[in-house]
């Protein structure tokens, strides 16, 4: 098997450890040259456009979680603010494999479209909407927060093996493994959180259970454009092997504290194209 | 001169002081009014991703440069707060995540509002209120580096002298990035140097006074910006903010520390 090990049953996750080893710019190590002899085909490149988008929403996802109770947990905030420094040089990295195939980097290049569908409405409403929703919610929002973003890893982590597993360019799968280690420890990290804090709350197992219900994947999704999202869909999720990647995470989802399987169908069918 | 973000961005590291003999405060330990004043500067750095917060929710974050700027920025302030959580540390006092979650919770119904109100303004000006949150920003860094070099200068401690340069030299950056993107803003649009007028000489507070208790405050800016060193501090401050468009002749700093009763 190419994909990577799962990170769950790792212990405490040790945040001062994390905080004070972050990756920073990576670059260099990067092997950039290989890709002039044998480019990347034009579907890859576009995958890898929506990977570095992905990986430099922080700041748009920060904010939906820090105009919550999510801001005042200080263990998580200092995870948080670590986690975008280190994702800003994930998505430079891939900003960098776009570089060497003379491609712009991906904030300067206009995004599509997003979907406009009724289902995901909810998740389009902005920090005003988003900080008077969570006056009533409290402390449990914090681990609504903590399983998204572990579902969301997970997402990825399916689509960074999947593109290591099938691309021809070693190129291409060592940078998306350097990109895997780094991404471990925020697995890790999410998976660590969601485990005591829907053990401990009922109430935030059944606010998390309406969360779920009405996420749009990957976090962030609604604002990316639905070109983007349909071929992120379907290269990864669509046909047998992709729904079965797909009801994986689903029975993941359904595995954790106060889940169900009902809850891990809906997320699993929210992936399949 | 335009600010580089890219630059600042592969420049930008952790503070570090794994070469400052912290344990040197073991036997030649800290005044405890020196220590007041590090434990406030401690809790405003930690609380950095809150004021991101109030950031966010106006249509800063979807500019590429002030992203990359406070992904950075916010990282930088974590550790000068790990910093002097450590030089605390030494002296018996903790300030530990469960602290800090604590004085949060503290912030009660006002600090719940807060993003809300910010988000509700940021709407209705659109990105004029930019240009207020970079100009507010730069008065705040101004301030910092302002503090850490006075602390610096008053204290006989070659230790805790040498930490906070280090810190004041990353806050001149922030400055620098603050500076640019509010004198760029400001010089597109009347309205933005309107606005920010208005702001300012309405609602600008030293860093720290919606966190902190009241006396808290007074006692540090007494500390730092009191006599005549101080405000003579204090007029640069106010030429500086002055300097920016539009803001000619105001006096924040002098208004701020009036009324807490600084003496001069």
């Amino acid at each position: 098997m190419t994909d990577s090990p799962n990170s769950e049953a790792a212990g405490p996750f040790d945040i001062r450890e994390f905080t004070r080893t972050a990756q920073g710019n990576f670059r260099a190590d990067l092997d950039l040259t290989s890709y002039e002899a044998h480019p990347l085909d034009a579907e890859t490149l576009e995958l890898v456009r929506y990977l570095s988008r992905l990986e430099a929403a922080t700041m748009e996802h920060l904010r939906n979680l820090l105009v919550t109770a999510t801001h005042k947990d200080a263990r998580v905030t200092a995870f948080l603010v670590t986690w975008a420094f280190e994702k800003f040089w994930m998505a430079d990295a891939l900003d960098a494999v776009l570089g060497a195939h003379g491609l712009d980097r991906t904030r300067n290049v206009d995004e599509g479209p997003p979907r406009t569908g009724a289902d995901e409405a909810i998740q389009r409403s902005g920090p005003i909407r988003r900080a008077i929703a969570a006056v009533g919610l409290g402390a449990p929002i914090v681990a609504t927060h903590m399983t998204l973003g572990l579902v969301d890893e997970w997402i990825l982590r399916a689509a960074y093996d999947h593109l290591r597993a099938t691309t021809d360019s070693p190129a291409l799968r060592d940078t998306i493994g350097r990109i895997q280690i780094i991404k471990q420890r925020h697995e890790a990290f999410f998976a660590d959180e969601t485990e005591w804090r829907l053990s401990d709350s009922k109430r935030a197992a059944r606010q998390t259970r309406a969360a779920l219900a009405t996420a749009a994947w990957p976090i962030g999704g609604v604002e990316r454009a639905a070109a983007d999202r349909d071929r992120f869909e379907a290269f990864v999720f669509s046909g047998s092997d992709g729904s079965a990647r797909a009801d994986d995470i689903g029975r993941r989802v359904a595995s954790l504290p106060g889940m169900d399987a009902r809850i891990g169908q809906t997320t699993a069918k929210k992936l399949t194209p | 001169m335009a600010f580089d973000i890219d630059k600042y961005a592969a420049g930008s590291e952790r503070l570090g002081w794994d070469d400052l003999d912290l344990e040197h405060f073991r036997e030649n330990p800290l005044s405890p009014e020196t220590l007041r004043t590090l434990r406030y500067m401690a809790d405003v750095e930690y609380h950095t991703v809150c004021y991101t917060r109030d950031l966010l929710t106006t249509p800063s974050h979807k500019d590429g440069e002030i992203s990359t700027f406070m992904t950075m920025w916010n990282r930088e302030e974590f550790w000068h707060g790990e910093a002097l959580g450590a030089v605390l540390a030494v002296h018996g006092i903790t300030v530990d995540y469960d602290a800090l979650r604590a004085s949060r919770l503290k912030l009660g119904w006002r600090d719940r509002l807060d993003p809300i109100k910010q988000s509700m303004l940021g709407k209705i000006v659109g990105s004029d209120f930019v240009a207020v949150h970079m100009s507010w920003g730069a008065a705040n860094e101004w301030s910092a580096v302002s503090a850490y070099k006075r602390m610096a200068d008053l204290e006989t401690d070659p230790v805790l002298g040498e930490l906070l340069r280090r810190i004041a030299k990353q806050e001149t950056r922030h400055v620098a990035f603050y500076v640019s993107q509010a004198r760029e803003r400001l010089l597109k649009s009347k309205r933005a140097q309107k606005l920010t007028r208005l702001l300012l000489s309405k609602f600008w507070a030293p860093v720290g006074s919606s966190i902190m208790e009241r006396d808290d405050v007074q006692f540090v800016f007494g500390q730092i910006m009191g006599g005549v060193e101080g405000r003579k501090e204090m007029k640069k401050l106010d030429n500086n903010i002055a300097s920016l468009p539009g803001m000619q002749g105001l006096t924040i700093f002098e208004k701020a520390l009036d009324g807490l009763g600084v003496a001069a």
